[in-house]
């Protein structure tokens, strides 16, 4: 393994265009050294860990990507430095959250999980998740200042702290330096071009659509039809959003909603530029069958692994304002049946370890950290992708803070995937979904 | 209670109290609760009478999802019906026939996520090889499962070739049973090869052919785990099953026991009569 | 029966146009063992590779040993086969167990307890998912290993009393006559006669027990919480959206991991499949 890692890491890297950082050099044979101290010392670790008394804490998560594997390092890492032990289980997102809600009530829950900002509200509201009082906040060393204000407040429900922030993973866009160079959309530096509106952006896309086989542009690692957190980036884009401001009433029918869905509709259908709505974006990028691709921060790791020649740009403006999607990653303390003290202390000794280092999350799983102290790390700035992703801050938007939020995203996405297919039209959709979003219960 | 009646229970106590713990009860606990709002997490439970049945009537996807399912059950049963008897009928004139058999079977031992799985990567429509070889051979490549036309008959054809196997080894069987003398008798009236088939084997298939159907039919009214690693019911709601949708108001969205079990009990239903109908049709008279 | 030469010819071609299919029939799976042997940047390359040159046991390793949490296939593989073995040893127990007095002996209320039994082959699982549920939850079984064996043993269990009453009442009775003259008592006559002779028909049912079990997908979906305790179905499923970011490799490897003990419970005891099969559907 640590093999693989050596000379996949040690190969061309990102070909976004700049000479290849210094910086990386030193990431290679620090990440093999990482995996195989880690590989090798974590039984010895375990063995004394146990002596000595220090609990082993449950962990999911849902960082089915990449950035898994980064999270895997720096966990035993942390086991290493503290011989706290972690049971980490790692399930899909929207599994992840299912369990979650079942486990909990039913005492099965882990000690420390990491959701996403949106899931706060209903979580917090279910009783799942339990109140962290500001006291221990500070003890425990967190403080406002430190963080981006939308990761921080993220975190509250209803005046309640229920998460810490870790990281922003956002959207931003991929190009495909080969396939866009075999279209001609490149400058003159060599470096491909980046769209600056919808209207560029179909042009461009169209161009690279002539080549058989070849798609233009796509929004979403796998499932594009269905990918609810690009439609969101879209609405967002054009000031529309999914509930009205009072988080009361479905807002998807209206106008600036309705435009957008009708370019969701169009991309596959008319302009003929996008994979169908099941197609993995992901694989047809490396392919070199796709050529612009909106998608997740956490991607581009994998895309360097997989010797992709790839710029990573800020998002267009596509609409009236270039928002760009983020979602916060948060660390929360799910309720247990009987509360162990040496757990939770453990759990937070995680946090505090996790927030120090949080530079070497950034640099090796490519996420954006909440906390400001990271942001200045010559490395991080020293990284095209990560300043790229890093200039996107002012723009940043997240979900609404409502308990229904992810009930209406779950109702989305095949309302979504049906007008990505045609199977029904933009408005005739977006006002069923409307009612549907109404009707759900509180 | 004489001796051998005493001995007969207590053979019978273990796998009596697993049979009534685990269905008998669920079963009559499960009509309980449709009758009642029970979710997850609210402890106490309200009697509300048909209040569950009722909103079903108005349930859209509800509609979709059973409308789905019978289509399917439908459209795949002619597959099914005849795509293991025409390979049963091969099997019998060629050689190597266990071989062949046991090679046709083997798809039946895997788990249904394997076979999603494999038919998934296969089915790709960027970089799958079954898209690249119907390009390669000139034929029209689509999305198989993200078009809205296509994506049940992309299931189909999984589950045929998920079940064909199964389904061979019986009719193999059955047309094993069948005495040669009838072949004989029919030939020197002047019957061979098809006229032969449908005067002689179909009729001694009835029995086989009533079980392939209505096997088939209770399996796919519960379609669920092609769909769920396929296409999770989608594109839009084109491949949403009874049992998904069954599953999601339980265990996903919004854990509402009580209507999840009057959805299963319409499920049983409409199950409960396709059967019957089927039995009507197909017994005829299997005397011979 | 002299086969004529035109007809034995006209068998091969057949026989050989069989194979063809054979062979295109075995493709997905071929496609999903040739993926896990391939080094994660080949696996997305078009025109699709058919021999993994180079290959790689990397994503086998991964997903067995590997630090890699995501898909811990090495545990839900042993979870699989204890409740696949602990589910057949139920069945076979149980049903055996109650099908020979309702072969062999006379008392009120057999033929009304078998009714119910056979009548309840007819009643579809999802109508129980929700009930069984609760139950467990109730008895504090959610996630453990009987409360995986024991849901799905009482599925199977009808129909092994049903598979092995037919063979019961096939069984001449001199053997259990004589025996019964010789003072045996009923528990004898079944474990020292019965059982022993009827090793086929069980086998059947343990082979047909054991695939159910294995294979079970909904029921562990949401009665088992802890990852850890998931069976191999299970765990495959939920990476279905995680493949997608991460590799199709050790998914490829983690599905035909779950094909091997099948595989050689097919290779080692293909008749006494294809005759449990035969049983069942044909008597049915």
């Amino acid at each position: 393994m640590s093999e693989r890692e050596n000379g996949v890491e040690g190969g061309t890297g990102g070909g976004n265009g700049s000479a290849g950082s210094p910086a990386r050099r030193p990431r290679v044979s620090r990440r093999a050294f990482v995996a195989g101290a880690g590989a090798a010392s974590v039984a010895a670790w375990a063995r004394r860990a146990t002596a000595q008394g220090k609990p082993t804490i449950t962990y999911w998560n849902g960082l089915t990507g990449a950035d898994g594997k980064v999270m895997d390092e720096l966990i035993d890492q942390f086991t290493r430095d503290s011989g706290i032990r972690i049971e980490q289980q790692r399930l899909p997102w929207a599994d992840l959250y299912a369990k979650l809600q079942v486990a909990v009530p039913a005492g099965e829950g882990p000690d420390l999980a990491l959701i996403h900002t949106v899931e706060v509200p209903h979580f917090a509201s279910d009783g799942v998740l339990e109140a962290i009082d500001d006291a221990t906040t500070t003890a425990k060393g967190f403080r406002a200042d430190d963080y981006l204000p939308a990761t921080w407040q993220g975190g509250t429900y209803q005046g309640k702290r229920y998460s810490l922030p870790l990281d922003v993973p956002q959207h931003i866009l991929y190009l495909n330096t080969k396939v866009m160079k075999e279209a001609g959309l490149v400058g003159a530096d060599g470096r491909p071009r980046v769209p600056g509106s919808r209207d560029e952006l179909v042009t461009m896309a169209k161009r690279i659509a002539s080549k058989p086989e070849t798609f233009g542009f796509a929004i979403g690692t796998v499932g594009p039809g269905r990918y609810t957190w690009g439609f969101h980036n879209l609405l967002w884009q054009n000031g529309a959003n999914i509930y009205a401001a009072d988080l009361k009433k479905a807002a998807v029918a209206e106008p600036a909603a309705l435009e957008v869905a009708e370019f969701w509709a169009a991309l596959e259908g008319q302009h003929k530029i996008a994979p169908p709505a099941n197609a993995n974006c992901r694989d047809a990028f490396i392919a070199g069958k796709l050529g612009m691709w909106i998608a997740g921060s956490w991607n581009f790791t994998g895309l360097r692994e997989a010797k992709v020649e790839f710029t990573a740009a800020p998002l267009p403006r596509l609409f009236k304002q270039p928002v760009v999607w983020a979602m916060p990653h948060q660390y929360t303390f799910p309720k247990a049946k009987a509360a162990d003290r040496t757990k939770r202390d453990a759990a937070w000794a995680h946090v505090r370890w996790m927030t120090d280092h949080v530079a070497e999350w950034t640099l090796k799983a490519g996420q954006v950290s909440a906390s400001r102290k990271a942001h200045s790390d010559a490395r991080i700035t020293g990284d095209p992708v990560l300043r790229a992703l890093l200039s996107q801050a002012p723009q940043w938007q997240v979900g609404q803070p409502t308990p229904k939020w992810v009930a209406a995203e779950n109702l989305t996405r095949p309302v979504i995937e049906a007008v990505y297919t045609g199977q029904k039209p933009a408005k005739a959709a977006m006002e069923d979904l409307a009612r549907q979003i109404n009707a759900l219960p509180d | 209670m004489t001796r051998q009646t005493r001995v007969a229970y207590a053979f019978l106590a273990p796998g009596l109290l697993l049979f009534a713990a685990y269905r008998l009860y669920p079963l009559l606990e499960g009509l309980r609760l449709s009758f009642t709002n029970a979710r997850l997490g609210r402890p106490l439970q309200q009697w509300v009478g048909l209040a569950n049945y009722t909103r079903l009537l108005e349930d859209t996807r509800f509609h979709v999802s059973l409308w789905n399912t019978a289509l399917y059950t439908v459209a795949s049963t002619l597959p099914i019906l005849a795509v293991p008897l025409a390979l049963a009928l091969a099997l019998n004139r060629g050689r190597l026939k266990n071989l062949l058999r046991s090679v046709f079977f083997f798809p039946f031992t895997l788990s249904v996520v394997t076979v999603g799985l494999a038919w998934l990567w296969l089915l790709d429509p960027v970089v799958g090889p079954f898209n690249y070889y119907l390009r390669a051979l000139g034929a029209p490549a689509r999305s198989w499962l993200a078009d809205p036309h296509t994506a049940m008959a992309a299931i189909i054809l999984t589950t045929v070739w998920w079940v064909t196997g199964y389904y061979l080894v019986i009719y193999l069987a059955g047309l094993q049973d069948i005495p040669r003398e009838l072949y004989e008798a029919a030939a020197l009236d002047g019957a061979s090869g098809p006229r032969a088939f449908v005067a002689v084997t179909l009729p001694l298939l009835r029995p086989v052919l009533l079980f392939v159907v209505v096997t088939h039919v209770i399996g796919s009214f519960q379609l669920f785990g092609q769909v769920f690693v396929l296409t999770n019911g989608g594109p839009g709601d084109a491949t949403r099953t009874v049992v998904q949708h069954l599953y999601e108001t339980a265990f996903q969205n919004f854990f509402q026991f009580g209507a999840a079990s009057a959805m299963a009990w319409v499920l049983f239903a409409v199950i409960l009569i396709f059967s019957l109908v089927q039995f009507r049709l197909l017994r005829g008279h299997t005397e011979y | 029966m002299a086969a004529a030469r035109p007809l034995d010819r006209q068998r091969w071609a057949l026989t050989v146009a069989l194979l063809a299919l054979a062979l295109l029939w075995l493709a997905p799976i071929a496609w999903v063992v040739v993926t896990s042997l391939k080094p994660s940047e080949n696996i997305v390359r078009l025109p699709p590779e058919w021999i993994p040159w180079p290959a790689t046991g990397a994503h086998y390793q991964e997903v067995l040993w590997g630090s890699s949490r995501t898909a811990r296939i090495g545990r839900a593989f042993v979870n699989s086969l204890v409740v696949a073995t602990g589910s057949v040893l139920v069945v076979l127990a149980t049903s055996s167990m109650a099908a020979y007095p309702l072969a062999r002996m006379r008392f009120p209320g057999r033929d009304l307890i078998f009714g119910i039994l056979v009548g309840s082959l007819m009643i579809p699982n999802a109508v129980l998912l929700v009930p069984q549920y609760v139950l467990t939850q109730r008895i504090g079984w959610l996630s453990t290993y009987q409360g995986m064996i024991v849901p799905e043993a009482a599925m199977l269990f009808a129909f092994g009393v049903f598979l092995l009453r037919q063979f019961f009442l096939a069984m001449p009775r001199e053997l259990e006559d004589a025996a019964l003259i010789d003072g045996a008592g009923p528990w004898q006559v079944f474990s020292r006669i019965i059982l022993p002779l009827s090793q086929p028909v069980l086998a059947a049912l343990a082979i047909f027990a054991f695939r159910s079990a294995w294979n079970d997908f909904l029921w562990p979906l949401i009665a088992v919480n802890k990852p850890e305790m998931f069976p191999l179905p299970v765990a495959l499923a939920l990476l279905r959206s995680a493949y997608s970011s991460e590799s199709y490799g050790p998914i490829m490897a983690g599905a035909a991991l779950s094909a091997l003990p099948l595989l050689v419970v097919f290779i080692v005891a293909n008749r006494r499949i294809v005759e449990g099969v035969r049983l069942s559907g044909l008597k049915g």
